[in-house]
């Protein structure tokens, strides 16, 4: 096996197995420590395959701030001394049988389709990213600046206590 | 030799676990996380598809803007999710249940 | 630079929404007494503005792509935008923290750059035109609507079903956004006219089924936003613990601006023009899917909607059965069709926005929102019970109303695809809607009670906007001539290069 087989082989398994945690742990704090780690498997699997930029921006927003954010959330949901962080599943096997159909579904998708082949030498991608950003993309860019704005506002206004408008 | 299809069943795997969380987790934050797999296994479709199904860069692109969805999300989930336990003192969703019908 | 330039001369209307957005944000922060009015009046400034922007787009007729073809200009899509900025306008004005009891006390600039910024993604999701602006704009709408469902933070319905919405409303898309990651990578672009060419050129085999599911994952986000089953679980609960005036313009606005890109996306990218540009048949078979949904969405929100009392989660079924009529539209993939679903629409948002304002009106006086609090009221507040029987009688489709309008144009665009039994199904549906439409009307005039409450008093405003909704609601088929040709007009659909 080559390398770079191995290294994907690595952290295929630990991605899927972290994310299989995730979901099926009971504990609460487990899964976002779980989640940590998937979240590290796909930035790897990113530079696997050469984009480097993204990976980048996954650790960054998605390690140190989306993640802190869930860890935040799970630890402000419960009384403090009580760590027994615990979190029930409801109806386990027909949500089994759907998630595995689905498995089969895309997978099947995966395998059969012909995808086109066009491989590209992996090279720098924030270049090519920030100009795209500047040329093609711009509205969604622009646009993005008004989502946060909203989703910053929104969250802020949510969980302020109430004040005498 | 590691191809496309590789990634295409890692992310179908991270997809299928998203909805298994969906569908059997009570606790909101739990959702969350699950939300998480599903965009996660997505942006891994896509970076696979720019690397190796000639997309150029506009997959990772798009990708970004899927993080930088996936945060919003989070903040203002997180947010209802904390009012929720101070007016409720459960993040769990089925002991929301003054709607009903 | 030339392209942006270009581009902003024809992005007016977003402008101003931007505009009076950064204004309210920038009016509210700095403070003091007079915010209030302030804000309202920029909100009603930007909105007003919008509009006479998007009806000079749309007497304009341009065609093309802006902004390097993320987004697409034509009449369809300006008249699309008049419709909803002509909503995200008229809730402002009719709705106030006045006239709503659950609104009293809250702080208000908030709300309208919500409502501005909720109006602003609804436009640009309507004239999408790639599949990175298309998500963008459809999480926008979603994350704006989240929020404002939460508005009322210390109650516990809002904030319960601003949570099912979140949770739900991300999953759905979610998983709209893995079936647009594999549609890249089929068609190898982001831009919808080139996953159209793709799509065009014929499918091979082996990936055929691999489109068929990307359109039933594309299909858990449209579905979503239209409300549409089965993922119209979270309508009644978030139309339920909503502020009312909110409730009032999210049963428009993203629906609206859901449909408005359904259309696009189903007839633009996903069927192939042959002799001219309306004659369109799918790139793949999703009529059959579309009618199955539309048929189980109206038949599941009427017959919900018979055993209601509360009168919004009443209405919210009965927007999830209008959802299933508006979808003939898209299903009957023709020109008419088009013109049915625009001119519904147009309908639908005075018919709605009536009704949901008769309810915040009996809510502020008498405090239910229940309709077994609802007789008598044809004594106590006259004006008010004929302006909803106005509505009511619109909903359900009898002419002269303008509900009937609407149904026409999309029954008829149906029938002539040649599909009679889905246009059978939909007569019936619309009869047994007929009922529970009744028998609101009924309770209202007819039922004894509440003999002892005094009369309802209401504001001049109010009565103003009931008058004006209520005759919105009659006086357009005297005009029916007008409509036609104003819609004719915006039968223009560029998914061209």
């Amino acid at each position: 096996m080559s390398g770079e087989a191995v290294v994907f082989w690595i952290f295929a398994t630990l991605t899927v197995a972290s994310a299989a945690v995730v979901v099926l742990s009971r504990t609460l704090i487990y899964s976002a420590f779980s989640l940590l780690v998937t979240f590290f498997g796909v930035a790897g699997l990113y530079v696997l395959l050469g984009a480097d930029f993204l990976a980048a921006t996954q650790l960054l927003i998605y390690v140190g701030g989306i993640l802190v954010l869930l860890l935040f959330g799970v630890m402000l949901t419960h009384k403090i001394y009580d760590l027994d962080l615990r979190s029930e599943t409801t109806q386990l096997l027909s949500g089994l049988i759907v998630a595995a159909g689905l498995f089969v579904v895309l997978t099947a998708v995966a395998l059969k389709a012909e995808w086109p082949s066009v491989e590209r030498a992996p090279a720098p991608t924030t270049a090519g990213i920030g100009r795209l950003f500047l040329s093609d993309y711009l509205l969604p860019f622009e646009a993005a600046s008004v989502l946060l704005l909203v989703a910053l506002m929104g969250a802020a206004m949510i969980v302020r206590r109430r004040r005498d408008a | 030799m590691i191809g496309l299809q590789h990634y295409l069943v890692v992310s179908a795997a991270l997809f299928a676990l998203g909805v298994l969380g969906l569908l059997t987790r009570r606790n909101a934050v739990h959702v969350l996380m699950s939300i998480e797999l599903i965009l996660n296994a997505a942006n891994v479709n896509l970076v696979a598809f720019s690397r190796y199904a000639g997309g150029g860069l506009g997959g990772q692109v798009f990708a970004v803007f899927v993080i930088v969805v996936a945060a919003a999300e989070v903040a203002v989930g997180l947010a209802i999710v904390l009012t929720l336990y101070r007016l409720r003192r459960t993040p769990n969703l089925d002991d929301a249940d003054i709607l009903k019908g | 630079m030339d392209e942006l330039t270009r581009s902003l001369a024809w992005f007016r209307p977003e402008i101003a929404l931007v505009a009076g957005l950064l204004l309210v944000v920038i009016v509210d922060s700095i403070g003091g007494a007079w915010r209030g009015p302030v804000m309202r009046l920029l909100t009603v400034g930007a909105l007003g503005a919008a509009l006479a922007f998007a009806f000079e787009l749309q007497a304009a007729g341009a065609k093309g792509m802006l902004f390097s073809g993320m987004t697409v200009i034509d009449p369809l899509s300006a008249a699309f935008k008049l419709v909803l900025v002509a909503a995200g306008l008229l809730t402002v004005l009719a709705f106030s923290f006045r006239n709503s009891r659950e609104l009293h006390g809250l702080g208000q600039g908030e709300l309208f750059a919500l409502v501005l910024a909720l109006v602003l993604s609804c436009l640009l999701l309507a004239a999408s035109n790639d599949i990175v602006m298309l998500y963008l704009a459809l999480e926008m709408v979603s994350i704006t609507s989240y929020v404002m469902v939460a508005y009322l933070k210390g109650d516990r319905m809002s904030n319960e079903a601003s949570l099912k919405y979140v949770l739900f409303g991300a999953a759905s898309t979610g998983t709209m956004l893995y079936g647009f990651s594999l549609l890249y990578g089929l068609a190898g672009t982001t831009s919808m006219p080139g996953i159209q060419e793709y799509l065009a050129g014929g499918i091979p085999d082996a990936n055929r089924f691999a489109v068929y599911a990307v359109t039933l994952l594309l299909l858990a986000g449209f579905g979503f936003k239209i409300a549409a089953v089965p993922f119209h679980f979270w309508c009644p609960d978030v139309y339920q613990g909503a502020p009312t005036p909110v409730t009032a313009l999210l049963s428009v606005l993203p629906k609206a601006a859901g449909l408005a890109i359904a259309l696009r996306f189903f007839y633009g990218t996903l069927s192939v023009p042959a002799a001219n540009a309306w004659d369109l048949s799918g790139s793949i078979d999703w009529t059959t899917l579309l009618m199955l949904v539309s048929v189980l969405t109206m038949t599941l929100g009427n017959v919900a909607a018979l055993t209601q009392t509360n009168m919004k989660r009443l209405l919210a079924y009965s927007s999830i059965a209008h959802a299933g009529y508006l979808l003939m539209g898209i299903v009957a993939l023709s020109e008419n069709g088009a013109r049915g679903l625009l001119i519904y629409l147009a309908a639908y948002l005075v018919m709605n926005l009536g009704a949901f304002l008769v309810v915040t009106l009996v809510h502020l006086h008498d405090g239910s929102f229940d309709l077994r609090d609802y007789p008598g009221l044809y004594r106590r507040a006259p004006l008010l019970t004929l302006a909803m029987a106005f509505f009511l009688l619109s909903l359900v489709g009898i002419p002269p109303f303008v509900g009937f309008l609407g149904k026409f144009y999309v029954f008829a665009a149906v029938i002539e695809q040649g599909m009679g039994i889905y246009a059978t199904i939909g007569a019936l549906n619309a009869a047994v809607a007929a009922y529970y439409y009744f028998k609101i009307l009924k309770v209202m005039t007819i039922d004894p009670g509440n003999e002892d409450k005094p009369a309802l008093k209401l504001a001049f405003a109010d009565q103003a906007w009931l008058a004006a909704f209520a005759l919105a609601n009659l006086v357009p088929l005297l005009f029916w001539d007008r409509i036609e040709s104003w819609a004719r007009g915006a039968l223009v659909l560029y998914a061209g290069r």
